[in-house]
């Protein structure tokens, strides 16, 4: 017997290191840049990402499907591999094999194997209820009760005063925001139904301020809150033209009906890393547009998260947005560069900042050439409610100032966008910005385009009538 | 979605020849139509698309050239207009005649209003991605020939490996945002930008280039490239402003370890 386990012994012991070695391989090409070679969390790209890259030395991970306090399971570990963590420099990865991933997950457990000297078990999961106005109602409800909003503030933005505590860190002493919830794309513990009931809610986020649930809410409880975190979802619509409407009068509020119906699109935003200062930790990654116009008017709508309004009296920059247009409307393809032009193209650029909620002009040829303009066109006005940002320009369609380009109807006029989190220290070129998109005010449907069809199918119809009675003297046959 | 034209180019070839046996001229003429229709549509899958109007004048070409085809003989141009002329004017055929008089003025009317109806086209601009590269750079007050310039740490074998370790920093600390951290194109910051950042994995970016090609590009970013490829799209910081010479062939030679690709040489 006892030989027999020895040859099990040696037949599987080359088998396991070989799987140590890979695992260790594997890491050292391609996580260790990021998590450390010694698994600390202090990688090349650590003070150039935020969040940080995950140290595993401590032995706690911020996402599993096990209960608060205990060790993710191996699934849990391939999942953060495979799908990533979105919101974060983590990518998923798709590239290696199912065996490769086993072997990183092994060679990870070893930088604390204490830790998973215990297994834990996923939390069972019933079958989500079906969604009812009345389970997203009670979900609202707990959200209030159960104190959600001290964190991500009463619309889920992420806004709640506690985040802005000095002292809100992760177990890893790093600063830590509370999730905007509206915002998919950000959240790196899932964001369908079972990942908010079971991996967040429930389980928790290890590490941070977001606490396990399990205790304090009951079952359905917690299946309420996710479907109501669903709800909030926002879906982005992504594209590189934006219509704009006409209407009788520009809206000068900023919940206007008239911005409900009109069409919008998401622009991704990333840092600035063109020009320096450069900008790797930004925190905005989303702005939303729309816009519609008048016989002499045009106003378009900002809209983006900023979890925390800065003015620019508390010490930080003040928050600001900026609009930018080819400040000559381009006859064929070629456009000054899209961030802040360049010295053979300007660009016109439109400034809001909080501080003064107003606007003003400058035309820019390159980040270090800006020069405010002489004449004074543009307004804006904003609202900050519950972290988004809504911040409105207008200009007539058409200045008499030489400097300024026209909005002709019916043309695509390239724009781009840069946002500044006065919170996240963003001033100059350190900001967040967009590459060139199109807007469209699109000329108000044409009286041929409803009357023409008809005609020609009348005019079709008549056609034969008269062939068919020529014809039919003529040619009858039977 | 291509797929469809050869089918649409199939089907068209058998109505035609079905309508030779069953001497049908007119059923002959629409499949030939409908075959060429298919098959110009279908060199896409093949070679790059034709342009509509070059479809247009053929398929209005080959209209005219049928046309003529089928009428030179009096007997067949008969026949050819047999089934229109039975359809407006015989009794047994009134139902379709009701089917034709009811389909193809809806037909010609919906036609017209997709002929009219404002259109919202973006414009898109070709670009070339890669373009030809300046012979001669200034990188920091210094003259450098791009042409036949060789990576020089390639010859410091001994070092190598730290080389291409300081360049897996280099890399992790000024491209990861949008080259990605499997150098796959898809960073966090990708999707912020238009063009998107391209890949090293694969055989059609770095693959393609000379370590020369490749050192302009990282050193001159989008301010160097030509007109014909956007610069003013491009999201290509000119990395002359952040690392040295050095630095930037220690990033090339990390590109192409991690890769496994090996620059062009030729
Ligand atoms: C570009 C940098 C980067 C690389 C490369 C990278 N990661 Fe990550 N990884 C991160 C960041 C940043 C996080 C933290 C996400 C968060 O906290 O929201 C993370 C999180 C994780 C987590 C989840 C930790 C937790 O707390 O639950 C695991 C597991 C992980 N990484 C494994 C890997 C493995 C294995 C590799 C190599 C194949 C790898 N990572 C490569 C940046 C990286
Ligand atoms: C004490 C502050 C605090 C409270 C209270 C709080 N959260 Fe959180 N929550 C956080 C923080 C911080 C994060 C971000 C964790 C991270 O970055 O990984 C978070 C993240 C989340 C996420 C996103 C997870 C992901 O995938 O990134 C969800 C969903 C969430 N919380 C739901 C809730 C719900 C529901 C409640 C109330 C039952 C709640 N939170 C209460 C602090 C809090």
């Amino acid at each position: 017997m006892r030989i027999f386990m020895a040859i099990i012994l040696i037949l599987f012991l080359p088998l396991y290191a070989f799987s140590e070695d890979e695992g260790k391989k594997l890491y050292d090409d391609w996580c260790a840049q990021c998590h450390g070679y010694k698994g600390d969390g202090k990688g090349y790209s650590t003070d150039f990402t935020f969040p940080k890259p995950r140290g595993f030395v401590k032995g706690i991970y911020k996402f599993h499907s096990t209960p608060s306090g205990s060790p993710p399971t191996d699934n849990d570990i391939i999942r953060s591999i495979r799908k990533g963590n979105p919101g974060s420099s983590m990518p998923p990865w798709k590239r290696f094999s199912d065996n490769e991933v086993k072997a990183l997950v092994n060679y990870l457990k070893r930088f604390s194997p204490e830790n998973f000297e215990s297994p834990a078990e996923p939390i069972k999961i019933g079958k989500a209820p079906r969604v009812t106005d009345e389970l997203i109602q009670k979900g609202k409800r707990l959200f209030e009760e159960a104190k959600c909003w001290e964190c991500h503030g009463k619309s889920g933005r992420g806004d709640g005063e506690k985040g802005w505590q000095e002292k809100f860190k992760d177990e890893w002493g790093d600063r830590i925001y509370p999730a905007n919830l509206t915002y998919p794309w950000e959240l790196g513990n899932g964001s369908d139904m079972e990942d908010l009931y079971r991996r967040t809610i429930t389980a928790g986020i290890e590490g941070t301020p977001m606490a396990s649930y399990q205790d304090d809410l009951k079952d359905d409880e917690r299946w309420a809150l996710a479907h109501f975190i669903k709800s909030l979802q926002l879906k982005r619509k992504l594209g590189i033209a934006l219509r704009m409407v006409k209407v009788d009068s520009a809206p000068s509020s900023t919940n206007d009906p008239i911005w409900g119906e009109t069409d919008y699109l998401d622009l991704p935003i990333g840092g600035q890393i063109l020009f320096n200062p450069r900008h790797f930790t930004p925190t905005i990654t989303n702005v939303r547009v729309r816009g519609v116009y008048t016989d002499s008017e045009i106003a378009i709508m900002l809209e983006w998260v900023d979890k925390k309004p800065n003015k620019g009296d508390d010490g930080m920059p003040s928050d600001a947005a900026h609009m930018q247009f080819p400040s000559k409307i381009p006859e064929g393809a070629e456009k000054p560069y899209f961030y802040m032009g360049d010295r053979r193209r300007a660009v016109t650029l439109w400034q809001w900042k909080a501080s003064e909620d107003s606007a003003r002009e400058y035309i820019a040829k390159g980040p270090e050439v800006v020069t405010e303009q002489e004449r004074q066109d543009v307004k804006a006005t904003s609202t900050y409610t519950d972290g988004l940002y809504r911040v409105i320009f207008k200009r007539p369609l058409n200045t008499g100032d030489r400097e300024d380009m026209g909005f002709e109807v019916g043309r695509f006029i390239p724009f781009s966008v840069t946002l500044y989190d006065g919170w996240n220290k963003e001033e100059g070129n350190k900001g967040v910005i967009s590459a060139w998109y199109y807007l469209m005010l699109e000329p108000p449907m044409h009286i041929k385009v409803y009357l023409l069809p008809p005609i020609v199918s009348l005019a079709v119809y008549g056609l034969g009538l008269v062939l068919r009675r020529k014809l039919g003297k003529k040619y009858k046959i039977k | 979605m291509a797929i469809i034209y050869p089918i649409i180019t199939l089907l068209g070839l058998m109505l035609s020849i079905i309508s030779v046996i069953k001497r049908s001229p007119l059923f002959n003429f629409i499949g030939i139509q409908i075959a060429l229709y298919g098959g110009l549509k279908g060199v896409g899958l093949i070679i790059p698309p034709l342009p509509g109007q070059v479809i247009l004048m053929y398929m209005v070409m080959s209209v005219f050239a049928f046309l003529i085809y089928f009428s030179i003989d009096d007997k067949t141009f008969k026949r050819f207009l047999e089934p229109i002329r039975s359809v407006f004017v015989e009794d047994d055929k009134r139902i379709i005649r009701s089917l034709v008089f009811f389909f193809v003025p809806i037909l010609a009317g919906f036609i017209t209003y997709w002929e009219v109806k404002p259109r919202f086209e973006p414009p898109v601009s070709a670009r070339i991605i890669h373009p030809e590269p300046s012979t001669e750079i200034e990188f920091r007050g210094k003259t450098i020939r791009i042409l036949g310039l060789e990576n020089p740490l390639r010859k410091d074998v001994t070092n190598l490996p730290q080389h291409i370790e300081e360049g897996k920093r280099i890399y992790y600390q000024n491209c990861l945002h949008c080259h990605g951290a499997d150098l796959d194109g898809k960073g966090h910051f990708a999707q912020a930008f238009n063009p998107p950042p391209l890949p090293f994995r694969g055989t059609d970016t770095i693959a393609l280039l000379p370590e020369s090609f490749v050192f302009w590009r990282v050193a001159k970013g989008w301010r160097d490239i030509p007109e014909g490829s956007t610069p003013w799209d491009s999201s290509m910081p000119a990395f002359e402003d952040f690392l040295t010479e050095k630095e930037i062939w220690e990033v090339i030679l990390f590109i192409y370890e991690a890769t496994g690709n090996k620059p062009r040489t030729w």
